[in-house]
């Protein structure tokens, strides 16, 4: 698939014609639309439009049809007074995962997106629900995809009022970002590192390996016996590994930092530490990409053609 | 035979029963001075006493308020005092819940705790339907052993249960700990979102969190304090509060002086941060972090909250011909070079040193912004954390101007010791 800039016509076409509006928008951005701040990219910039307020849905409709925005925002945060961003009241737990982004790829150069690294990206987000919900017993996910990788909210009471270090914590433990104090227990955040991590290590080739800074004769070593490490790993039986030759308890430290570096770099961490952060709105237009920022009911059934704008089939027809 | 009613405000100094005494006592600054002995006793020796009388039990949570009114008039939250004061609430409130449950009093403690945090019974080894593996329960209990020193060693077999999992609390009403520093989520072994905790675990935490409350406690006080001039019974207590933090922290909080940047002891971010970012963390390696790194390591401000830098030099020299030029080299090395397409960024480095948004500053400009502090490290592993790669020094350290402080003062104990005679020019 090509993602191809759309053009002012093209969006103006999109607003007017595909957009549903009010159908479209989520449920939690709906019965909280006057709580929260929008943000508009007009022309490609970035969204410097910002701390707009819309009282009621049709406000909101009427303003992006009329202006047929390359972006819109909208704020994970609810404020008193969204057009100042002041008297916040809380804020949902958002995390981002972005193609482009991804720490290990082994389909398009590092800031391309294809639909290899997109369904790599869905994968990653689809873990992080799973570890939200196991491990936090969190309940109120809602995805949806970005247009070049893919969002998740929490909308949770028990984490919307937490502060960028405690959202911070939650980011390290769902994607495994620190070496636990234990690799072997079964359950809890011992498992969900060595998930992440045997996944990364999977996928890791002798270059990487080597600029992690782990030496030549244990990555070749490593490389040999890939299959038994990943699934001692994954399993959680870390003396096979230390069994391989050359691999001492410094080595060992240092390839498990590494992995939780790789582990931590899947997502992009600034967007769940920052309380007052605008994502893209739901159903509006990815404008760089020519696709459609969609609500996912069920992020292992995503199809990137629920994304896809008339226009594009239609460019694409012609 | 303790009671409840006695024990409530000896666990929380913050539960109702606690607030009811001294709101029916006498006015906290008008307390008989004698009262200031008792106060500094809880801080330099603290004892995790029990009473049953009631008199007593007054005594301690008014002892509790007075020495808190006492470190908030003479010092700030973070302070050497405030911290000598959260530490002997933990010990104390951490010694208390150890007492009672040996006394039998289990149920007492946990209603202490459901006042903050949501608490359940483990039974048959389950958590909301999921059963720990058995293997997981030893290794949870080893682990604890090993965090209170006693893994290996002979230990009593009430230890051991004291270490193994026995109740299940809820995650999220630990996040005064998160915000705080005080608990990493990935040490806790949750479970559809509760966390298996043994007894033990359990009187560390809880005391962690009354002394999290002690600490916003002593952001309000100190809030408030600062409108009006402190009673002198408070400045009393507090000065003789300042006596008793230790010499030796106290020296190797503040002993590091002004003086030329050493950067072979830089934290290895700051080191990766010099030799040039790509552009996705360039901005915030540059114009942030060795901004405000560079700047406090070099000049060490100290003895002011809000320090200026013209507080502390006498002119621009240090900055224009010392920390400047590494900045501006440092900026250059970046790929693209931060200030081709960003040449803004060169005003926001003197931004974030307090002198407003210019490109021109003069000494007197000092002041017009923030002078911009280091980020914590758990700040710069998020906004990049390809900078972040830790060396055996980074261990325990929560800064990077904290690790160049330490590496400054171990290399003049090494100087110290080789005994050269010279002297060297480290501090």
């Amino acid at each position: 698939m090509q993602f191809r800039e759309a053009t002012p016509e093209e969006r103006r076409i999109y607003y007017s014609e595909e957009w549903g509006g009010r159908r479209e928008l989520p449920d939690y951005i709906l019965h909280t639309l006057s709580l929260r701040e929008f943000g508009f990219d007009h022309d490609g910039s970035g969204p410097n439009d910002r701390k707009n307020q819309f009282l009621t849905v049709e406000q909101l409709e009427n303003y992006i049809r009329t202006k047929y925005p390359y972006s819109v925002y909208v704020s994970v945060a609810q404020y008193e007074r969204p057009s100042q961003m002041s008297g916040w009241l809380k804020a949902e737990l958002a995390f981002d995962v972005d193609a482009k982004d991804l720490p290990v790829k082994n389909c398009c150069e590092k800031g391309q997106v294809c639909e290899k690294c997109l369904e790599e990206a869905r994968r990653v987000v689809s873990m992080i629900g799973d570890v939200l919900r196991s491990d936090l017993g969190l309940r109120e996910l809602r995805y949806s995809y970005s247009g070049r990788g893919f969002h998740l909210r929490v909308l949770d009471e028990a984490v919307q009022k937490m502060d960028s270090t405690a959202r911070a914590e939650v980011v390290s433990y769902v994607i495994g970002g620190v070496v636990p104090s234990d690799l072997t227990l079964s359950l809890g955040y011992s498992k969900v590192f060595r998930t992440y991590a045997a996944r990364i290590l999977e996928r890791l080739d002798e270059r990487a390996l080597l600029e992690g800074g782990i030496r030549k004769a244990v990555v070749t070593a490593i490389m040999q016996k890939k299959r038994e490490v990943i699934s001692s790993l994954a399993a959680g039986r870390i003396e096979e590994i230390r069994g391989i030759e050359g691999i001492g308890e410094k080595t060992f430290l240092k390839l498990m930092d590494l992995l939780a570096r790789l582990n931590s770099e899947q997502e992009d961490s600034r967007v769940t530490v920052d309380t007052r952060r605008i994502l893209r709105l739901p159903s509006t237009l990815h404008s760089g990409v020519s696709m459609k920022c969609v609500e996912i009911r069920d992020i292992n059934k995503f199809s990137l053609d629920q994304a896809i704008p008339k226009f594009v089939s239609e460019r694409s027809g012609s | 035979m303790f009671y409840r009613e006695l024990l409530i405000p000896l666990l929380n100094p913050f539960s109702e029963e606690a607030k009811k005494i001294v709101q029916s006592s006498p006015p906290l600054y008008s307390l008989p001075p004698e009262l200031i002995q008792e106060v500094l006793n809880r801080l330099s020796r603290p004892v995790p006493s029990l009473f049953t009388d009631k008199k007593l039990v007054e005594r301690e949570v008014l002892s509790f308020y007075l020495a808190c009114a006492g470190v908030a008039s003479v010092s700030h939250p973070y302070s050497s005092e405030a911290r000598l004061l959260e530490n002997a609430v933990k010990v104390t409130i951490k010694g208390r819940m150890f007492e009672l449950f040996k006394k039998g009093y289990e149920d007492c403690c946990l209603e202490a705790v459901r006042s903050f945090i949501k608490i359940e019974p483990i039974l048959g080894r389950t958590i909301r339907g999921k059963e720990i593996p058995e293997k997981d329960y030893f290794r949870l209990r080893d682990r604890e052993l090993q965090r209170l020193g006693l893994l290996g060693k002979e230990v009593d077999e009430r230890v051991l249960l004291q270490c193994i999992p026995k109740y299940a609390i809820r995650w999220a009403d630990l996040s005064p700990l998160l915000e705080h520093n005080r608990l990493r989520l990935s040490d806790l072994y949750l479970v559809e979102g509760w966390a298996a905790i043994s007894p033990s675990e359990l009187w560390h935490l809880y005391s962690e969190f009354i002394a999290v409350k002690t600490e916003e406690y002593l952001e309000d006080v100190q809030e408030k304090l600062s409108q009006v001039k402190p009673p002198p019974l408070f400045v009393e207590v507090g000065t003789q509060i300042s006596q008793l933090v230790p010499k030796e922290k106290e020296w190797k909080l503040v002993a590091v002086k002004r003086g030329k940047l050493k950067p072979e002891l830089f934290p290895p971010c700051i080191k990766k941060a010099l030799q040039g970012c790509p552009a996705g963390i360039r901005n915030f390696a540059v114009s942030f972090l060795l901004t405000s790194f560079l700047s406090y390591a070099r000049i060490s401000p100290s003895g002011k909250p809000d320090p200026r830098i013209k507080d502390f030099v006498e002119d621009l020299s240090v900055l224009t011909d010392e920390i400047i030029p590494m900045i501006y080299e440092a900026a250059e090395r970046c790929h693209p070079p931060l200030f081709s397409d960003q040449p803004q960024e060169k005003a926001n480095i003197w931004y974030h040193l307090g002198f407003g948004l210019t490109e021109h500053p003069k000494l007197e400009d000092s002041g017009k912004s923030k002078w911009y502090r280091t980020p914590n490290c758990q700040k710069i592993k998020i906004q990049a954390p390809a900078l972040c790669e830790p060396d055996e020094y980074c261990a325990h350290i929560k800064n990077p101007l904290t690790y160049y402080y330490r590496r400054l003062v171990e290399a003049k104990h090494a100087v110290q010791r080789s005994n050269t005679g010279g002297e060297e020019d480290l501090l």
